[in-house]
């Protein structure tokens, strides 16, 4: 007696087509907003205002437009760097400590008046690249000179210098006229100036003008080559002579750099201040805005534009539905999963075999 | 003493009848066909030789019969009845055993482990004491010394084999089958496993030895079949009455041609390394005090058995892993701390064991692969732009040179096939000045036209002048292409030989470390 | 400083450890079939938030721990299923999860937010609790703390002497072999990320229930990192983690009792004590000896039979 039986099996594809590749990410996107769509439903969001509050509230309504650009100006620097590093397959999980170390920089430069006010805004931001690229020059020498874990190192180290916010907030930097833990609030010559379009602020040309140099750097320059290379196989680059451990420091230096000057702009463009919660969820953001736009820095700003339409609608769920906002968190972590589930069908070929076999 | 088998076998082979059968399996992956309409059978108590080149589909119809594969098209018949393997305990069930090229075995588990973890469910040894037992009684019974305590990635090549042969018997297999078994040993240890391949099939086991080795198949089996291409061009032949010529032309459809003598003559000294000590990471063999020096016009082969220092020996001479002691020098120059580029601008080359893992960056283009090494040079843009016009023009003219077929500049370099691949790694190595090439296993995994093109190519550049150290665990490869040949044995030199008096049985005695 | 500091510091501890202890050993067993489980953080905070939801509204500490451990193994399920069926990658999956949780307890938990809710009591077990120091620091914990040294002892036994724990150790170190021994090597690995899941949400209800026995956004504050910390520190032996989980809690624990002598130190700098300790017992080991690798050989790689092997 023979029946038929059926098997599946997979087979890994050597290479995979633009439209295959295109096609998951559709899959994976639609998926995921179907799922985010039965979020919101069932936390009581009524079906109807959802295509509203998402897309035309914020993407055609100048007002949302404008909040949703201002939103996306940490949101691209800190893409940006979150791309510099995967790209190297250096996973920097630790993004909001370096925008916390940008932030409490660009504010110390701010409360002891350093530099001559003409350009103190300047000292300002500089001081957050530097902070933030030194936060995570401590878990890359770690790595590469020890070969201790970078994921954990970066996250824990998130949460120390979180704790040195805490502490300059409730102690020496505190606002003495605030009951808040909060900084004093910085003079004129230390704020980014509004570009006279909603809250929208001067670092929206600082963060499309990294974004230009990150896209040259990375796509047009022998550094990027070199970049993309030790990404894909440190050992074979290593071999053929190039400047591996170069490129891994500089990536990572810029990716830490680049999420502290998230900070910086943060602190001089739209909260004036330090506070306590202004870094919250910048990592998870940055990964997903890098990995959606495939660590290519153009598609970067694109994606951080977004991400940051999401964050706005986020922010009138919470008032308007009640809805906590750690929705935005959320959202963001099911679509990541859904486009990581998807990509299953662009990397693999899925063959059904058919076996004669004796019952 | 070996295991008698069953009544069951003894009967079946008193009529001779097919102890596994694979009739017209197709297999494809990912739209490559690696098996077209391919048969293959083996009887009860003959050792049965499956004869091919590296690609030709061996492996891949006996992963078929193993479970490890499922086949598109095809049927499996074990004792004359069709049946259905689907996974590797299907296969264990009807008793086919493998052994593997890389051997099913985990490292750092104890011998007696892995046997519970092979066995546990079928045999009931569920405890590694019944295992330990269990093994020092099979070992007795085919006169294996095996300590079933000794944690296996410890063991030596050969001990591991015996582990994993004891593993197919203890699992009871009667239909085994052996995956390249003398690929890593020494001519001594190769002899003694294909010894106890035929007591095997005495004994009544039904033996299927896949090889690509002409003598071994004529010395050691009974019948033949050879594949080429996916295809079975000779299917189950009396070995009695073939010769290596014919073997030969069923195999590559040609018969197999000598290599004339290499025509360099002799100059400066090229490199030379002098009592060169690498550590190794945990606890493997790394290199423990090696003088060699090459001159140029000269191949100097290093034979061995793999895991003596040859990966760290070669680490080394790149420039990839730091020595802890002596000097490497290339020519005048002493190059000992020299970073990796500064040896290649010094005219150092490499062919890595593993062309995709060190060699050739496999998700990048062809054009960007061969332009690599340059970089560093001030090649292709200045110190800071790129232009990726000129790498594509220069990988067309390199690739219509070295005629690497399936290559296109904007072309990932994955899809080429192991012999092009290859190509593109000695046409960007041997282009500009080069004085040295370090080559390590440059044919490993190459059916033999590529073999072929490979020494050729190796051959024609120390022709010019200029120099190779080939490290091959091939002991064939290295007494075709050298002009001297060392032997390397846990990390030193045990012997240097001119190439008339190198021969594989004094050779295979010095990697043995029988000096 | 008295010896009452003391004794109130010890006895502090098992409560500090049990935690980190519970999420590390689950970790352990994934890790140990070749997954990576970044998502600790995030199936703690669901652990803790449903085990909350459930005291808050049937005032059952049991049950509320048993509905946590389920929860955070749901949102382990949808893990092990993109990880190990759909073979993603296993760090940015386990981002998600972390994403995931903290998203799902945002949401989910606002209703029980600060509410206070029933939990353990501390055991008093006759004479054995009047022991002088013993009995204080030893019999006197409340019973999820006795619960977590069965575990402890029933997940070494487990993984280091049964044949099941042979095979998971075989699928992470080596799952070709293990393939052909039979095993069926997803489902192995499927089984190991479900007990993670299980171990981790068990932690974070431990975390709610019985030592906060209050619900508060962010309150596992890093410990799911610090447990897979401790994964690489115990080098993923179960009895290590035991020792690390106590060295863990000894230091975390000593902020409490720091304060409570009004000892006159910046409290906020002293908060981030347990993520500098847990820097630096990763750092220290590896600036000062050089030890081989011993995490497992197929950590963070999927398995398809069909790749040549």
């Amino acid at each position: 007696m023979l029946d038929m039986s059926t098997g599946i099996t997979l087979v890994r594809r050597q290479s995979i087509s633009g439209r295959l590749r295109a096609l998951s990410f559709v899959g994976g996107l639609g998926t995921g907003f179907f799922i985010t769509f039965l979020v919101l439903v069932s936390s009581g969001v009524e079906p109807a205002s959802i295509l509203n509050e998402f897309v035309v509230q914020v993407f055609f309504d100048l007002h949302g437009l404008a909040q949703a650009t201002t939103t996306a100006i940490p949101l691209i620097l800190a893409g940006l760097g979150a791309a510099a590093a995967m790209k190297l397959r250096f996973w920097n999980i630790g993004i909001e400590g370096q925008v916390w170390a940008g932030a409490i920089a660009a504010t110390g430069v701010a409360f002891y008046d350093i530099g001559p006010e003409s350009i103190r805004l300047y000292v300002m931001l500089l001081a957050a690249i530097l902070a933030g690229a030194a936060w995570i020059a401590i878990p890359v020498f770690f790595k590469l000179r020890y070969g201790v874990n970078e994921i954990i190192m970066t996250l824990l180290m998130a949460y120390v210098i979180f704790q040195l916010v805490q502490h300059l907030l409730f102690g020496p930097w505190q606002d003495p006229s605030a009951s808040f833990p909060v900084s004093p609030h910085f003079d004129d010559a230390e704020r980014l100036s509004r570009i006279g379009w909603g809250a929208v602020h001067n670092g929206l040309w600082v963060a499309l003008g990294f974004g230009a140099l990150m896209w040259v750097l990375l796509e047009r320059s022998k550094f990027g080559y070199c970049a993309t290379a030790v990404g894909h196989n440190p050992l074979a680059a290593k071999g053929t002579g190039l400047p591996v451990i170069t490129t891994i420091v500089i990536s990572v230096l810029l990716s830490g750099g680049l999420a502290g000057l998230a900070g910086g702009v943060i602190t001089s463009g739209a909260e004036y201040r330090l506070t306590q919660f202004l870094a919250h969820g910048y990592t998870f953001s940055g990964i997903v805005i890098a990995f959606l736009a495939r660590f290519r820095p153009a598609l970067v700003v694109v994606v951080a534009f977004l991400v940051g339409g999401v964050y706005v609608a986020g922010d009138t769920l919470k008032v308007f539905y009640g809805l906590s906002e750690a929705i935005v968190i959320l959202i963001e972590g099911i679509i990541l999963l859904s486009l990581l589930v998807w990509e299953f069908f662009s990397r693999y070929h899925i063959e059904f075999v058919k076996q004669r076999v004796p019952a | 003493m070996l295991p008698v088998a069953t009544d069951q076998i003894m009967q079946a082979q008193a009529t001779m009848t097919h102890a596994l059968e694979l009739k017209a399996i197709s297999k494809s992956f990912d739209g490559k066909e690696a098996l077209r309409k391919a048969s293959f059978n083996v009887r009860w108590g003959e050792v049965h030789a499956l004869l091919g080149e590296n690609g030709a589909g061996k492996s891949t119809i006996m992963n078929v019969a193993t479970g490890i594969y499922s086949p598109d098209e095809g049927s499996v018949h074990i004792n004359e009845q069709p049946v259905a393997v689907r996974s590797p305990g299907d296969a264990i069930r009807h008793g086919i055993g493998m052994v593997h090229q890389h051997y099913r075995l985990v490292k750092r588990f104890s011998v007696a482990e892995n046997i519970v973890l092979a066995c546990g469910d079928i045999q009931n040894l569920t405890s590694t004491s019944a295992a330990a037992s269990a093994v020092a009684e099979k070992a007795a019974e085919v006169g294996f010394d095996v300590s079933a305590h000794a944690i296996v990635g410890q063991l030596s090549i050969a001990e591991q084999q015996r582990v994993e042969i004891l593993k197919v018997l203890l699992l009871g297999a009667s239909i085994i089958i052996l995956d390249e078994p003398t690929a890593v040993l020494t001519d001594q240890e190769s002899r003694a496993i294909l010894a106890f391949c035929r007591r095997m099939a005495e004994a009544g086991h039904a033996v299927v030895l896949i090889t690509h080795k002409l003598r071994e198949v004529l010395e050691f089996s009974d019948r033949v079949t050879v594949m080429r291409h996916g295809e079975t061009v000779l299917d189950g032949a009396d070995t009695s009455g073939l010769d290596v010529d014919i073997l030969s032309r069923h195999m590559i459809g040609e018969p197999s041609l000598a290599m004339d003598e290499l025509n360099a003559s002799l100059g400066d000294p090229c490199l030379t390394v002098s009592n060169l000590v690498v550590p190794s990471p945990n606890g493997t063999i790394g290199v423990e005090g090696i003088s060699v020096s090459v001159r140029e016009g000269e191949i100097l082969g290093i034979a061995g058995v793999g895991g003596n220092g040859q990966q760290q020996l070669a680490d080394a001479l790149m420039g990839l892993t730091a020595c802890e002691n002596g000097s490497i020098r290339l020519g005048e120059n002493d190059i000992t701390n020299d970073n990796v580029t500064r040896r290649r601008q010094a005219g150092l080359r490499a062919v890595p064991a593993d062309r995709f893992a060190s060699g050739l960056i496999a998700d990048m283009t062809i054009a960007e692969n061969l332009a690599m090494t340059r970089l560093a040079d001030g090649e292709f843009g200045g110190y800071f732009t790129l232009s990726r016009r000129t790498m594509r023009k220069e990988a067309e003219d390199a690739i219509s040179d070295h005629d690497i077929r399936g290559a296109a500049p904007t072309r990932q370099t994955r899809l080429l096939s192991g012999g092009n691949a290859q190509k593109l790694l000695l046409a960007r190595e041997l282009s500009g000045s080069t004085r040295l090439l370090v080559a390590h296993s440059p044919t490993r995994g190459l059916d033999i036209k590529a073999c072929n093109t490979v020494h050729s190519l190796i051959r024609k550049f120390v022709e010019s002048g200029a120099a190779c150290l080939l490290i091959s665990e091939d002991l064939e490869e290295i007494l075709t292409l050298s002009t001297r040949v060392a032997v390397i044995s846990r990390g030193k030199v045990v012997g240097e030989f001119p190439k008339q008096e190198a021969t594989p049985e004094k050779i295979g005695a010095l990697m043995m470390g029988h000096a | 400083m008295s010896s009452a500091f003391f004794l109130n510091w010890f006895a502090t501890i098992p409560d500090y450890a049990a935690p980190l202890l519970l999420a590390a050993l689950g970790l352990i067993i994934c890790e140990r079939s070749g997954v990576i489980n970044l998502g600790a953080e995030g199936l703690m905070a669901v652990g803790a938030m449903s085990a909350v939801i459930v005291s808050f509204n049937t005032s059952s500490p049991a049950l509320a721990m048993a509905v946590g451990t389920i929860s955070a193994t749901a949102l382990a399920v949808i893990f092990g299923i993109a990880v190990v069926y759909f073979k993603t990658n296993q760090v940015l999956s386990g981002l998600a999860i972390v994403a995931l949780g903290a998203g799902i307890t945002g949401v989910a938990g606002r209703a029980v937010a600060h509410q206070p809710v029933p939990g353990f009591e501390r055991l008093n077990m006759g004479f054995l609790s009047e022991i002088p120091w013993i009995g204080k620091i030893v019999f006197s914990q409340n019973i999820m703390i006795y619960v977590c040294i069965v575990i402890v002892i029933v997940t070494w036994w487990a993984i280091e002497t049964t044949r099941y724990g042979l095979k998971l150790r075989a699928v992470g170190e080596d799952p070709a072999t293990a393939d052909t021994a039979g095993v069926d090597v997803l489902f192995y690995r499927f089984i190991a990320v479900l007990c993670s899941g299980a171990f981790c949400g068990l932690a974070g209800a431990y975390l709610s229930i019985a030592s906060s026995q209050v619900w508060v956004e962010g309150m596992i504050a890093g410990r799911g990192w610090i447990a897979i910390a401790l994964v690489i520190f115990a080098r993923w032996r179960p009895l290590r983690a035991l020792a690390g989980a106590i060295l863990f809690a000894g230091a975390d624990s000593l902020i409490p009792r720091l304060q409570a002598i009004g000892a006159d130190i910046p409290v906020y700098l002293m908060l981030a004590l347990p993520y500098v300790l847990t820097l630096a017992v990763l750092i220290i080991p590896a600036v000062l000896f050089k030890r081989a690798d011993v995490s497992p050989s197929a950590l963070g790689l999927d398995y398809l039979r069909q790749d040549r092997h």
